[in-house]
């Protein structure tokens, strides 16, 4: 209802000193009306009963003049002798004498005769007529429309034989001598009813009342039968009356006595008092309501002042209030200074601790977001983000401790902030570094991804400890498939994961390799309906045996030929194989196919090893172990399973135990990819395999680099030292050929050898080879 | 105003003379009896003219300031005693058109006379005493009668046949006081009736000294 204390409190005080006031001025104006009422109607009933004594004065003087004139023996003598002129003279001569208005000789058959010999108006001889009693019989009749006061006394000689009536005019005259009698100025009226049955004022209306409402009043107050002072409403304003009723000549013309007196003069003498409490009350009124005000304000302005700051605080801005004065309002104000810088230093550390890295104290990824959400706006060359990830951040943790591993990423973080100032820096994760920058291009971004390996990967001192920071870099640049990967981090990230799946200290993301989540469900579902359809084909790689100078083997790669999307290479579905579960699936399928078509080979004449790639998750699984030396069991030709050390790495004990039974049962075992990753002599001692392959990055210079030929020489002696064979992979030129050939290499693979081929071609190529080799002899 | 109201029970015994007695019992609208009332039979074609005597003394005393009857029937011509019983003085007036007269101041045991040759009323009051009031009733029948205290009034030896029955009494409202009806007389026997009147209060008399 409100909107300020200060005007509520203000109302509430000056209202209730109001309505305080108001029953002041209601309890003093009842007293002093009631009191002028009681006044006036005291002089009012004194001043009837005035009236009544005069009346009855005035009555029993003509009564006693009329009674002596009717026992007068002449006169008697003259009206039973009918002496008409002697009646009149005897009349007139005694209504002298009592200053009689009227006088009237009625006989009893109702004829009456006026003393002064005029004729009697028809209303008064109605009346006179209606005198039936030899009583002396009083009371106001009217005529003409004035009401006279008249008396009636029998004359008996001895009989009944008429009245004599005398009247008196009740005139203004009369009236003001009856106002002189009372001690205020009071009004007297003499009302009458007329046939019509309406009252009328004698001489005049001077009350200012219409006809109908005075009848009422009249009617009521005589019909009330006790005499009482009531108000009445005039033209003129309200007024105190007194209705008396008179008494008539006849009972059907009744008349009353009216007494009224203006109620404002009645209350003329209190109207200083009323005037003054009235002004008294109204100053007072106006002090209390701007006292209150002023009060109000006083009291309401630390307040007001909180409310604000309240708002203000509210908005987030820095707020504090004045503390004035000591008491409540003061103690609350200084209360609410402490809790807002509570809160503000609370809302900092919520804020820093939403925005930072506890471990490391740097900004965190959602950090990371806001700034470059402000970045990208500025324009100025494309945004780039650089996830660089610690390289075996997990083993290094292992080394050092969690709290050292921490320390290591805040170190190469505040190196990294040191060397390029204003680029923000955020940990993105466990053991990822995000640098967000502007680069011209893809390129430039590179190169630049290149230039903080440079920097960052030189060892850092961590107490005690001196470590070796190697670092992969993944990068993504705004605005580039953001269809795909709508965050630009998120892309940085999956591009360091394709770097270091890709084995390469950068990488840009690659939208190919990182495919489509959803999709690569859908494909999931497709590679199972491939495998049915058909979809799926084996392609063979040749292995050259060095010594014999003949193939002897193939590797069988799987190709999917996608009915849409064409041909789909290996490394995308079948990593995905892995991790949805399916890969059993498809090595099971590969392994029927290889054997069919080792099978073939076969009756084409030739003698093979077939070697399948075996995926690390399913060396450790038995049940699959147990599958695939059932379907081999029946094999027509050698069998070889090539595993990467990495294989053993999880579950290294079952590992192993699958891979004893796999010798057992006559399957070679060959160790893939060596060289590349992590690479253990321990493993190496462990499994018990047949055959070593040299990973291609080794061999593909091994004619330019002297150091990458020195590691494939010490390689192939090693291996053959553990009496493993060795395959070079990657072999591409004659004189890499020569050279492993030099080296003792056992087997060869490359596109110097062949290239990856279907069956068909394969067995095409055998011949070819046949013959070639048949040529070269 | 001047309103008879008249019950009229008529019970007709016959018993076979020439003569018939009348009875008549009077009584106000109250059905108080009413005394003093006169009652009068005029037969018709008249009878009993002249030589009217009445077996009353033909006085109006005054004793104790008052007349004494308040109403004497006497017939035309009869003269009347007026004695004088109190110890104060009177002086008896009248001035009914029927005979007005004058008695001056008479004292105890005086007595004046007067002589009233004309049938009417004639009320009697006294100059001195207002409150003195009488009447003298001069009739011209042989057949008049005063009820008595139980309103009851008996006319004897009318002649049978129709005739007027009339009652007055000085308060009765009617004109000059008196009612009239028209009765036949059986034969033989009685004629009894009540008749009902409207009396006036009597006024009251003050006596102004």
């Amino acid at each position: 209802m409100f909107r300020h204390l200060r005007t509520k409190l203000t109302v509430l005080y000056a209202g209730l000193f109001g309505a305080s006031l108001l029953l002041l001025a209601a309890a003093l104006y009842g007293v002093i009306t009631s009191e002028a009422d009681r006044t006036v109607g005291d002089e009012l009933t004194a001043s009837a009963t005035v009236f009544d004594r005069i009346w009855a004065m005035r009555s029993q003087e003509l009564q006693e003049g009329a009674a002596l004139l009717s026992r007068d023996f002449g006169f008697r003598e003259a009206v039973a002798s009918k002496d008409a002129a002697t009646i009149r003279s005897a009349l007139g001569n005694l209504a002298d004498r009592l200053h009689a208005d009227r006088a009237y000789i009625v006989g009893v058959d109702g004829s009456a005769t006026a003393a002064d010999g005029r004729p009697i108006e028809p209303a008064a001889a109605r009346v006179l007529a209606s005198l039936d009693q030899d009583e002396d019989a009083s009371g106001v009749f009217t005529i003409s429309g004035e009401p006279y006061q008249a008396i009636s006394a029998p004359i008996l000689s001895p009989t009944l034989t008429g009245w004599v009536v005398f009247a008196n005019k009740l005139d203004k005259r009369e009236m003001t001598s009856l106002e002189r009698l009372s001690a205020i100025p009071l009004q007297a009226s003499v009302v009458y009813r007329v046939r019509s049955g309406a009252w009328r004022f004698s001489g005049g209306d001077q009350t200012g009342l219409d006809a109908g409402r005075l009848s009422r009043f009249v009617e009521r107050e005589l019909s009330d039968r006790t005499v009482r002072v009531r108000h009445l409403a005039t033209a003129g304003g309200s007024s105190i009356a007194l209705v008396t009723p008179l008494k008539t000549l006849s009972t059907s013309a009744p008349a009353a006595l009216v007494l009224h007196y203006p109620l404002a003069l009645a209350l003329a003498p209190y109207r200083l008092l009323l005037e003054a409490a009235g002004a008294a009350g109204l100053l007072g009124f106006l002090i209390l309501a701007a006292g209150s005000w002023a009060l109000a304000r006083g009291v309401t302005r630390p307040i007001t002042a909180l409310d604000e700051a309240a708002q203000r605080l509210q908005r987030g801005e820095s707020v504090a209030v004045e503390v004035t004065t000591a008491d409540e309002i003061g103690r609350l104000a200084a209360s609410f200074n402490t809790m807002a810088s509570e809160i503000r230093a609370r809302e900092h550390k919520i804020t820093h601790l939403a925005m930072h890295d506890q471990e490391t104290g740097l900004p965190n990824r959602r950090a990371l977001e806001e700034t470059i959400g402000a970045m990208a706006d500025a324009g100025d060359g494309r945004l780039v983000i650089a996830a660089l990830g610690v390289d075996r951040f997990a083993e290094v943790r292992g080394a050092i401790g969690y709290g050292l591993a921490a320390a290591l990423l805040g170190e190469i973080g505040s190196r990294l902030a040191s060397l390029h100032p204003g680029r923000p820096l955020a940990r993105l994760s466990t053991d990822v570094l995000g640098l967000a920058f502007l680069a011209e291009d893809a390129l430039a971004a590179r190169r630049l991804a290149i230039r903080l390996l440079a920097e960052l990967e030189a060892p850092l001192s961590l107490g005690d400890n001196t470590i070796d920071v190697s670092l992969t870099i993944g990068i993504a640049l705004q605005g580039e498939h953001d269809d795909l990967v709508p965050s630009v981090i998120e892309r940085a990230n999956i591009a360091l994961d394709q770097a270091r799946t890709a084995r390469q200290k950068t990488a840009l993301f690659d939208p190919e390799l990182y495919g489509d989540p959803s999709a690569n469900l859908s494909l999931m579902s497709e590679m199972l309906g491939g495998l049915a359809d058909g979809q799926m084909i084996l392609y063979h790689q040749p292995k050259l045996d060095l010594r014999a100078g003949k193939v002897t083997g193939t590797e069988v790669l799987i190709r999917w030929r996608h009915p849409t999307r064409g041909l789909i290479m290996p490394d995308r579905f079948i990593t995905m194989a892995e991790e949805t579960g399916h890969i059993g699936a498809l090595t099971e399928w590969v392994l029927a196919r290889a054997l069919e078509e080792q099978a073939l080979i076969r009756h084409a004449g030739h003698e093979l090893t077939v070697s399948v790639n075996l995926s690390g998750r399913l060396v450790g699984d038995p049940q699959f172990a147990g599958a695939a030396l059932d379907m081999i069991r029946g094999a027509p030709g050698a069998f070889c399973f090539e595993i990467t050390e990495t294989a053993v790495i999880d579950n290294p004990e079952i590992a192993l135990k699958t891979i004893d039974r796999f010798k057992a049962a006559g399957i070679a075992i060959s160790i893939d990819d060596y060289g590349s990753g992590l690479s253990s002599l321990a493993y190496l001692k462990q499994i018990h395999a047949d055959e070593l392959k040299i990973d291609k990055a080794f061999v593909l210079k091994i004619d330019e680099s002297q150091k990458d030929a020195l590691v494939v020489r010490s390689t192939i002696d090693l291996a053959h030292s553990l009496g493993l064979k060795v395959t070079a992979e990657g072999v591409e030129t004659p004189t890499a050929l020569s050279l492993l050939a030099g080296m003792g290499c056992d087997l060869a693979q490359g596109y110097l050898v062949a290239r990856p081929m279907p069956l068909k071609e394969l067995l095409m190529f055998m011949v070819d080879e046949e013959v070639g080799k048949r040529r070269r002899a | 105003m001047r309103r008879l109201v008249l019950l009229l029970v008529a019970v007709l015994m016959a018993p076979c003379a020439r003569a018939a007695d009348l009875q008549v019992m009077v009584r106000d609208s109250r059905g108080h009896p009413v005394r003093d009332a006169v009652v009068t039979y005029y037969p018709q074609g008249g009878g009993g003219a002249g030589g009217v005597r009445f077996d009353w003394p033909y006085r109006m005393a005054q004793q104790n300031l008052q007349f004494d009857p308040f109403v004497l029937v006497v017939p035309a011509g009869a003269t009347v005693a007026f004695p004088n019983r109190d110890t104060v003085r009177h002086q008896v007036y009248s001035f009914s058109p029927a005979h007005p007269f004058e008695l001056k101041l008479y004292s105890r045991d005086e007595t004046r006379t007067v002589r009233f040759d004309r049938v009417g009323v004639i009320a009697l009051g006294c100059n001195i005493h207002d409150s003195m009031v009488g009447f003298i009733k001069v009739v011209d029948t042989p057949f008049a009668a005063k009820t008595d205290a139980q309103g009851a009034a008996e006319l004897h030896g009318a002649p049978a046949g129709a005739g007027v029955l009339k009652i007055w009494h000085p308060y009765l409202k009617a004109p000059a006081n008196e009612m009239a009806s028209a009765v036949s007389l059986p034969p033989s026997g009685e004629l009894r009736r009540v008749e009902t009147l409207d009396i006036r209060s009597p006024p009251i008399r003050r006596n102004t000294y």
